[in-house]
């Protein structure tokens, strides 16, 4: 090794694009004019579309990825700041409402290439077989198009590549063990250990988390600061800006940033020919494309199929049926607070570290279909004197006291199913953004079976935490990670795009990212839509030119393509086998 | 108006104001600043410039200024700092709904963030008159802790229209939210409640135990009460947070 591991304790290089202190790139990607017609648009480069660039892009097509936000030096932009981090996330405006309205902006998602994985916890737990199949076992939800086992392929390979640590032996669902070995506790994990330990309730200490717990190539390893939803600075945590983007660019995919797409363009009825785009001046754009993506998160994807509605789709693209925007969801995210006598100073360690599953699963005894995961968490001052306002009514003298006692708190979350409903739905709001775009109103409402499940979830959690020895417990109730609102089935009916992705009512028009997803169950959405994009970009490339010329829709699901994942995946850094 | 004494926080052994310092909390003589040659060159200088440099007024008019600068002292007061160690709170409020930076949306029964504010100093205004025929300002610190306590605890004393137009319980949030974004982004804040700050490219290496690193110091614990003159030194639930259950913005996980 050249370079000393933690390069940043040199000046940041201001003549390359910094993806971290040690992975350098040149500045500048491919550029197409607008008129040159590309393979693939993708709307978004997140969670999903940060992994579809990579894949298209090596397997020879002509990619832009359209982007709302900036493409990250994380040298130069990023700071191990709360407030400073602000800009990480989507700020723009949305209206909220309904029964149970949801807290958007930094509680929910990214702009910027990496999206949400820039500000994501990085838990990365995979989802159950159980989840694939919720309408045929509890008959509420849905079930979905495709089974665990289709996907297992790709949670293993995207486990590699970007690589996630945990436990070589994972109990839950279908039980598996990790690449990289798991993380050292911090106090939380401490406690959530403990009190698990106390009641007989099997923890799992470490991970799973997309956090490097050993170097691997031009990333080091975790330096345990805290900062992970302020985005890594040291390039230990998963983002697609530091894992996948870079090898696209490699092979020739275009990274444009700080454009907003506005509208998808149709050719004629049945076929998309492009998008339109503001860029950063605000000036209009029309990008050519043989095939669209979108990929621009449970909000903003519906958003720009609603916004594209036009003669012969006058409800919005892919919308025949009625059920775009529709079935959105969010999991229950109630943190429960426990104030320690002895010192816990939760900034340390990474927030995600430690886990439980054991009530993911429908138990009848409990009252209510599916269940709830538990997960440690650590708010930074900021937030937690937000949830000390909402917890404990704080203000004036006694907010002041609280923060000087934030280093005896331990926080845990509950990470609860909430089930797709109908009228839970992103639709477009009367208000305009700065381009004049209408923006999204989301409803949400809670059902009886989410509040049986929140209420059973924050009793067990608190449980926990008084079994750990907290003398003082509260919770605030919040909602963490939308999904839905574009999901996928076999019937046109009552679903928006088929099991690769592909919109039903217009052949070269594809969704990619977190909406797609029938139902969520209690894991971190994060590894699955990576693993979905990574399956999706498998079959467009097995499909080949048949993509951009024919309306065949054929449904043979294509050979998974190892040859694809990111280079040296299989050989770099300390894997605990090969 | 209250003698200067009893806006100040209480030993309960002796019952005597504790005197104004440079540093409350727990954590003497820890400095987050002291470190920053081991931050990294763009947090350095962001931190660096939130303490240098505070952003003039330029959204609230002369005549809201007063009110909202005297409403943030009881939100989130600072009577047991030395004056030239107070944290500033307006100018960022101020600076935020002068850029326009929101978070990212509106809650449908809420106007935008900045007739949110206009309307919530009226509000706060009309109630302070309604219930002591008084300006806010001219109100001893008890008097307006009563009047912010009745829009914490949802009550709707006078400002009916106002209230009619947008959530109070809505409203408190923004506040209060605003309030400790300002304050406990600020270094003295940190050393204060003996938060780390920044730790890269250094790195945290004592994770477990509450342990502190070489750089930070051990807890210090003393008695103190809220003083006499003050109403949010304990914690009441506010009303309505079982049937609308109240959540901060700030995301975990
Ligand atoms: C605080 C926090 C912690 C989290 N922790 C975890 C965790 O521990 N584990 C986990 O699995 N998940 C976590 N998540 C959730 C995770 O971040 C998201 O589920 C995931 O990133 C969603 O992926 P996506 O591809 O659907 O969208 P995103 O990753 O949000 O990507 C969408 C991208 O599209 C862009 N875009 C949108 N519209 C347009 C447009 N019209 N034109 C151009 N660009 C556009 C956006 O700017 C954005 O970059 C967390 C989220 C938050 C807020
Ligand atoms: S705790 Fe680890 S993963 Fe999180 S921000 Fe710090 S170095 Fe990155």
């Amino acid at each position: 090794m050249k370079e000393p591991l933690f390069g940043a304790f040199r000046q940041a290089r201001s003549d390359v694009h910094n993806l971290g202190p040690l992975q350098r790139i040149a500045k500048g990607t491919k550029q197409y004019r607008d008129d040159e017609e590309v393979d693939y648009v993708i709307v978004g480069l997140g969670s999903a579309g940060g992994v579809l660039l990579q894949r298209l892009a090596k397997a020879g097509f002509k990619v832009v990825g359209i982007e709302a936000g900036p493409f990250w030096d994380t040298e130069l932009d990023w700071v191990s700041d709360e407030k400073g981090s602000h800009k990480l996330y989507w700020n723009d405006l949305r209206i909220t409402g309904g029964t149970d309205p949801l807290s958007l902006g930094e509680n929910n998602s990214g702009k910027g290439v990496g999206g949400g994985s820039v500000h994501w916890a990085a838990f990365a737990p995979r989802f159950h077989p159980s989840d694939f199949r919720v309408y045929t076992e509890d008959g509420v939800g849905a079930d979905w198009p495709i089974s665990y086992d289709e996907l297992k392929p790709y949670y293993e390979l995207l486990e590699r590549e970007i690589p996630v640590a945990g436990p070589a032996y994972f109990p839950w669902g279908d039980p598996h063990g990790y690449p990289y070995g798991p993380h050292p506790l911090g106090a939380v994990g401490d406690v959530l250990v403990k009190g698990c330990t106390k009641l007989g309730i099997r923890v799992c200490a470490g991970g799973p988390v997309a956090i490097l717990s050993g170097s691997h190539g031009n990333r080091p390893h975790c330096i345990y600061r805290g900062f992970c939803i302020q985005g890594c600075k040291v390039g230990a945590k998963a983002s697609t800006l530091i894992t996948h983007v870079p090898e696209a660019i490699r092979y020739g995919a275009e990274v444009r940033e700080l454009s907003m797409v506005s509208r998808v363009s149709m050719r004629n009825r049945d076929r998309v020919n492009g998008v339109f785009y503001f860029d950063r001046e605000g000036r209009e754009h029309f990008q050519k494309a043989k095939a669209v993506i979108v990929s621009g998160y449970a909000i903003e994807t519906p958003r720009l199929l609603l916004n594209s509605a036009c003669p012969g789709h006058e409800h919005g693209l892919s919308n025949g049926s009625g059920t775009l925007g529709r079935y959105l969801m969010a999991q229950a995210g109630n943190v429960v607070l426990g104030r320690f006598a002895d010192l816990i100073r939760m900034y340390k360690a990474p927030p995600a570290h430690a886990l439980s599953e054991e009530f993911y699963e429908t138990d009848p005894r409990r009252g209510f279909a599916r269940g709830f995961a538990i997960q440690t968490v650590a708010p930074l001052p900021i937030a937690f004197a937000k949830q000390m306002m909402a917890a404990k009514g704080a203000w004036g003298w006694g907010m002041r006291r609280v923060l000087m006692d934030y280093n005896h708190w331990a926080t845990l979350g509950v990470l609860g199913e909430i089930l797709p409903w109908e009228d839970n739905r992103v639709e477009i709001a009367n208000e305009k953004d700065q381009f004049g775009i209408p923006v999204a109103k989301v409803t949400f409402n809670l059902h009886e079976n989410d509040k049986k499940m929140i209420a059973f979830g924050v009793k067990k959690v608190t449980e926990i935490m008084r079994a750990a020895g907290a003398e003082e417990v509260v919770q605030e109730s919040r909602y963490a990670h939308l999904v839905g609102a574009c999901r996928m089935g076999s019937d046109p009916r009552d679903s928006v795009v088929d099991k690769f992705g592909r919109t039903h009512e217009i052949a070269n028009l594809f969704v990619c990212d977190g909406s797609i997803l029938p139902t969520q169950g209690s894991a971190n959405p994060g590894l699955t839509i990576q693993a979905l994009a990574a399956r999706t970009a498998d079959y467009l490339i097995s499909q080949g030119e048949r993509i951009f010329t024919s309306d065949r829709r054929d449904m043979t699901t294509p050979p998974i393509r190892y040859s694809l994942a990111v280079e040296d995946s299989f050989t770099k850094g300390v894997p605990r086998f090969v | 108006m209250a003698e200067d004494q009893e806006l100040l926080p209480v030993d309960p052994q002796s019952g005597k104001p504790i005197p104004r310092t440079k540093q409350p909390g727990y954590y003497p003589r820890y400095s987050t600043l002291s470190q920053k040659k081991f931050w990294d060159a763009t947090t350095r200088k962001l931190i660096e410039e939130r303490v240098a440099n505070i952003p003039p007024i330029r959204f609230f008019t002369q005549a809201e200024l007063p009110l909202i600068t005297a409403v943030t002292s009881r939100v989130l007061p600072q009577d047991d700092r030395l004056a030239e160690y107070r944290i500033p709170i307006v100018p960022w409020i101020d600076h935020r709904l002068f850029e326009n930076e929101i978070d990212g949306y509106r809650f449908e029964d809420m106007p935008d963030d900045r007739e949110a504010y206009r309307l919530g100093l009226q509000a706060i205004e009309q109630t302070a008159h309604a219930m002591y025929a008084k300006l806010f300002v001219e109100l001893e610190p008890l008097d307006q802790d009563a009047v912010l306590k009745t829009i914490h605890d949802g009550e709707k004393r006078a400002a009916h229209e106002i209230w009619s137009r947008m959530s109070v319980d809505r409203f408190w949030h923004l506040l209060v939210q605003d309030c400790v974004s300002a304050y406990y982004s600020h270094p003295w804040a940190w050393d204060e409640i003996g938060y780390g700050g920044p730790a890269y490219p250094r790195a945290y290496t004592r994770l477990e135990n509450g342990l502190p690193e070489p750089w930070e110091v051990d807890e210090q614990r003393y008695e103190w009460q809220a003083p006499a003159s003050s109403l949010s030194g304990a914690y009441d639930q506010q009303a309505g947070a079982t049937d609308k259950p109240v959540h901060g913005q700030g995301g975990t996980h």
